[in-house]
């Protein structure tokens, strides 16, 4: 997947974030256990949005388990798969109470379809604040990853994770935040890829004929400056 | 006296195909602009191998399965499954549009199937004068955004969208469905964007609600970049959920 040129900022929280970075770049490449936090990269390889609901949250055995009635997550993802960065924009609301999960955080990328259950690949802060509305997080985070989840293989789920199986299917992919009354989820939602940048809806032409029209205008005057001029000239060679 | 004339006139001769020449020249190396996304090379790229790259990459919202006659096929073929998410209802899925009528600014146009290029962008139409949607987002009557899109000039004049402009905060779009349903919007507002600062999540962004985009290009034209720098946005809801609001 070609790389896209990015110059945007995204958020006034993340325009903060780069220039504290930009003045303290040893003070921020802040090692979680999750991953590295790092500065908004200048280009992304794809983007995608997840609307999270109550009723897409499926438990570990498969079955729906709805969450919490009247809660709605709104989860924005960019990738740089070359970098292996992700960044984040997750905003919740109508969640109450606290945060739980086996996991390093409570908010999640899994690898699951939807109606299938799977396990975290991405492990992301849990938007705060508790007990106020919205609840936000973002940021980007570097690999390797680690959930803090162990798998059936007694390796992190996150372990060896690559943003590119992201790429190649997103709709195996899940985002979710559990809490501690609804511990299987309280919202989830599948991952759609959405378009990077601007949208190239216009050929010039527009422009182009004006400046062609300021072209033949142009050459109009000219023309019966010139006229006017032979005129006078045979004025006066008559006179 | 008259050779002097003579010369005058030969240079307001002069300068106009000059003039014609360099407009030409400047159309050639606009084209880009008008193609799909970073596709550089002349007006004929292969609607169905973009079609089918994007396809893959976008069918988490749309259909399930890669169209690659969907491109050309105002109304698709494939069924508006709503696969990306099993468990919601075919109300909250929405349904896969086909029309759009903007009585407004003459608009009424069938609707082709837009994806993502490669490079990460939306493709646009091929075609100037044809209107897309991006179908890895949101459909009329079902969640999140429904966006469609349309070249506001080709690289020799108006197109589809070139009054897209002009429209109102108060403007009616309606948007037909593939089962026959016209979805009514208003437009709520309209803005510009530069296209390196766009708000994706704006515009693509998740909705837990049914709402409307068009887009189109705005500002001055780049000739470098062959691009204009901006996009116009028009955001839109239902007529229904206005008198809800």
């Amino acid at each position: 997947m070609m790389t896209t040129q990015r110059r945007r900022t995204i958020g006034a929280g993340a325009t903060l974030g780069a220039a504290v970075l930009l003045l303290s770049p040893t003070m921020t490449q802040a090692s979680t256990e999750a991953g590295t936090e790092v500065a908004w990269p200048e280009e992304f390889t794809s983007a995608y949005t997840v609307m999270a609901t109550p009723d897409e949250v499926i438990d570990a055995d498969g079955e729906v388990a709805p969450g919490e009635e009247g809660a709605t997550g709104d989860f924005m993802f960019w990738i740089n798969s070359e970098e292996e960065v992700i960044c984040y924009e997750i905003t919740l609301e109508g969640v109450t109470g606290g945060y739980e999960s086996p996991a390093l955080t409570a908010t999640h990328i899994h690898e699951a379809a939807a109606g299938e259950p799977g396990p975290p690949r991405l492990a992301f802060p849990d938007p705060e604040p508790i007990g106020d509305e919205p609840r936000t997080s973002s940021g980007c985070l570097a690999g390797p990853f680690m959930t803090g989840v162990e798998g059936d293989d007694g390796a992190d789920t996150g372990e060896g994770f690559s943003l590119a199986e992201i790429e190649a299917n997103p709709a195996g992919f899940t985002g979710d935040s559990h809490t501690e009354e609804f511990t299987a989820g309280v919202v989830r939602g599948q991952l759609m890829q959405v378009p990077l940048d601007g949208i190239e809806t216009g050929g010039g032409g527009m422009q182009q004929s004006s400046s062609q029209i300021g072209v033949f205008a142009g050459a109009g005057v000219l023309a019966v400056a010139g006229v006017s001029a032979f005129m006078l000239v045979r004025r006066n060679q008559a006179a | 006296m008259i050779r002097g004339l003579n010369w005058r006139l030969d240079v307001g001769v002069r300068r106009l195909p000059l003039g014609v020449a360099a407009a030409l020249a400047l159309g050639l190396s606009l084209s880009a602009c008008g193609t799909p996304a970073s596709q550089s090379t002349g007006p004929e790229p292969e609607p169905a191998e973009t079609t089918e790259d994007a396809a893959p990459s976008s069918s988490a919202g749309g259909s399930a399965e890669p169209d690659p006659a969907a491109s050309s096929s105002p109304s698709g073929s494939a069924a508006p499954s709503g696969s990306a998410s099993s468990a919601a209802s075919a109300a909250e899925a929405g349904v896969r549009p086909v029309a759009v009528n903007i009585a407004s600014i003459d608009v009424e146009e069938p609707l082709i199937d837009l994806g993502i290029a490669e490079d990460g962008t939306m493709e646009v139409p091929e075609d100037f004068s044809e209107v897309g949607w991006f179908d890895g987002g949101g459909m009329p009557g079902g969640r999140g955004p429904t966006v469609l899109a349309g070249h506001r000039d080709s690289t020799t004049g108006p197109a589809v969208f070139h009054r897209l402009v002009e429209m109102q905060p108060g403007d009616e779009v309606e948007v037909t469905d593939a089962e026959g349903e016209v979805h009514i919007y208003r437009v709520e507002r309209t803005e510009v964007f530069a296209k390196d600062d766009f708000p994706t999540r704006e515009v693509f962004g998740a909705l837990p609600e049914d709402e409307l985009r068009l887009i189109t290009c705005t500002g001055i034209f780049d000739v470098e970049a062959g691009s204009h720098e901006d996009n116009h946005i028009v955001f839109a809801v239902p007529v229904d959920a206005d008198i809800l609001r």
